[in-house]
């Protein structure tokens, strides 16, 4: 599969904020992509610099297909995090402005805006003045305006965090749809959006990838056996389980790569234990339990997930 | 893992020709237009032009009968104001323009640019394949129409109420000085809409280009043999352009080189502006 966009070395400083610095990655045609992170991680500014809205301090980016020295912006659609428009248009009347700005006939515009109107769940509002739209409306027409000239990348920032649970779950089945049609790359905070829609990830914190590429890929990798283990509520057992978790914390302070145990979290009275090898880890905790006497109530044995991975990514 | 090669859609954009600049040129400038008429700015700017206008022959006409009904003067006082000349008239109005008239041209405009940027709805017309310089442009020329529009409107609607009260004074004239004023408030739209794109502040905006146009005038009135060539000397060229006619052709002449220069620099400077950070958020 051919590259569309690759993105080298992309820095942004206001004054002396470094909102983002030196950016890798690529985005393969008709690849789903997610730019992950938490807040004020830098995903606006690198979209802004993608979209060509905001310079960039260094660093460059090529798009396949673009013609010599003209800027690729005819080839992208961009969706803002909060779009805005013209309060005094239709809906209607937006989406055919847009189009003939992007060098469609008034015809053509027309007749595509009817027809986005319909497939982003709002042309009965066709012809209400924007500024009566509510925000999800508003998220929808967004959505249309950016896919009126049928771009090769469709760039979103958070298009769904403004939605309400259900608005959401619409606009994720309408990019699902779209996604087999065009090269899509949108950020977002929630992993789950990310692990529904996308076959790449690229998580960014404070401004640096810390971690990217196909999220099976990252799943199957990142992926290690856990142990979780509650005990009964008396005194003697719920001892044994904060000492024992003391002891494991202090031997990860140790940072010994080979150790049995790789992490321990203990939250509402249950232990999550990650561990490098299971039969062991499981044989070694079962004899202890059983040495100490103490009143298990459930012990279970499992993987960590993306979230636990993404969690130690961005706060870690 | 999706392995499926997706249908690109089949679209090719290269270097965008002229005549598609120029389209997008168009649709831009209609867009401003329906924006005016929408917000009822092509009404009311026109109004208050006309309004300026007519006022200024009727109450000459009626200053005396005003004074007298006015009741703080004896009995018997006699009112004897001699009637200016018609054409005195019409070069009033034009200060009318030059005071109430440049203020609401400016309140219209300052938001222009600014506003469309703050609000963020700028930005998602800029990554369209749309150059600053059109969009600039476009809302720089229906500024112009909106101007020069009002300023015919008002200026044509004191020469027929002169003409019917005071006196008549010769078309042409009244047409050329009507084209000179009109230069004066092109130069005026431009520098606003300058300040516009460079200040994020609507209010600012509209505050630097009253004192710059006050500051003009003034130089032009206080120091005409040093600065009567500057723009803030064509509202006084088209006065006496109607009065009699013009004395300084020279300094004129460079008055409105001066505008042209300056209006072509303020859009390109705007433009710039708008390149370097189109989205200021
Ligand atoms: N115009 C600006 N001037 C100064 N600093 C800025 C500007 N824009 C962004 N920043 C800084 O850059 C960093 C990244 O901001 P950015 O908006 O890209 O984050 P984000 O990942 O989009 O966050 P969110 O999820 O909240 O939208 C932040 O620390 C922010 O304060
Ligand atoms: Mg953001």
């Amino acid at each position: 599969m051919t590259t569309l966009l690759q993105v080298k070395g992309l820095s942004k400083s206001f004054g002396a904020v470094r909102a983002v610095s030196n950016i890798d990655f690529t985005i393969r045609e008709g690849h789903c992509v997610a730019l992950l992170g938490p807040n004020g991680a830098g995903k606006t500014t690198t979209i802004r610099m993608i979209t060509g809205l905001l310079k960039q301090t260094s660093g460059k980016m090529e798009f396949q297909g673009a013609a010599e020295g003209v800027h690729y912006r005819s080839l992208i659609g961009y969706l803002p995090q909060s779009p805005s428009f013209y309060s005094w248009m239709t809906g209607s009347e937006y989406l055919i402005y847009a189009g003939q700005l992007c060098g469609l006939s008034a015809a053509t515009a027309k007749l595509r805006a009817k027809a986005l109107l319909e497939r982003v769940g709002i042309s009965g509002a066709a012809k209400r003045r924007i500024g009566s739209y509510s925000g999800g409306m508003k998220q929808r027409l967004g959505l249309a305006q950016a896919l009126v000239h049928q771009p090769k990348l469709l760039v979103m920032d958070e298009p769904v965090s403004a939605l309400d649970p259900l608005g959401r779950k619409e606009v994720l089945e309408l990019l699902r749809e779209l996604k087999q049609e065009t090269t899509v790359l949108f950020s977002t905070h929630v992993l789950h959006d990310a692990e529904v829609l996308c076959d790449d990830v690229i998580i960014i914190r404070n401004g640096q990838v810390a971690l990217q590429g196909a999220i099976d890929r990252i799943r199957e990798n990142h992926r290690k056996p856990t142990i979780e283990l509650q005990v009964e509520q008396d005194e003697h057992s719920q001892r044994w389980m904060s000492t024992f978790s003391r002891r494991i914390q202090s031997l990860l302070n140790e940072k010994d790569e080979g150790a049995l145990f790789q992490d321990v979290q203990l939250q509402n009275g249950i232990a999550r234990f990650t561990v490098s090898e299971m039969d062991a880890a499981r044989r070694m905790l079962i004899e202890e339990l059983a040495r100490e006497q103490v009143k298990v109530s459930r012990l279970e044995v499992g993987h960590t997930s993306l979230e636990d991975l993404f969690m130690k990514v961005v706060t870690g | 893992m999706s392995s499926e090669t997706k249908a690109s859609p089949s679209f090719s954009v290269a270097n965008p020709p002229l005549s598609s600049s120029m389209t997008r040129y168009r649709v831009m400038v209609e867009k401003e237009l329906l924006e005016l008429v929408r917000s009822f700015k092509l009404l009311w700017v026109p109004l208050v032009f006309i309004l300026l206008g007519i006022m200024q022959p009727v109450s000459t006409y009626y200053m005396p009968v005003i004074l007298e009904h006015a009741g703080s003067l004896p009995d018997g006082t006699v009112i004897d104001i001699p009637l200016p000349q018609a054409a005195e008239v019409l070069a009033q109005t034009l200060q009318q323009f030059g005071t109430l008239g440049i203020l609401v041209l400016v309140l219209v405009c300052m938001g222009s640019v600014s506003g469309e940027r703050n609000s963020g709805a700028a930005s998602l017309i800029l990554v369209k394949p749309v150059s600053p310089l059109s969009y600039v442009g476009s809302k720089w020329t229906a500024m112009l129409m909106l101007a020069w529009g009002s300023l015919a409107a008002g200026y044509l609607a004191s020469w027929y109420y002169t003409g019917l009260l005071i006196g008549a004074v010769p078309l042409s004239k009244v047409i050329g000085s009507l084209l000179i004023y009109g230069l004066w408030l092109t130069f005026v739209v431009s520098i606003t809409i300058l300040f516009s794109s460079l200040l994020r502040s609507p209010a600012a905006a509209a505050f630097s280009t009253l004192v710059g146009s006050v500051v003009l005038s003034l130089l032009a009135g206080l120091f005409p043999k040093a600065l009567g060539w500057n723009p803030g000397a064509l509202s006084g060229f088209a006065s006496q352009a109607v009065v009699s006619e013009i004395s300084d052709s020279g300094k004129f002449g460079l008055a409105i080189l001066v505008v042209f220069i300056g209006m072509a620099s303020a859009v390109l400077a705007a433009a710039g502006a708008l390149r370097r950070s189109s989205a200021v958020e």
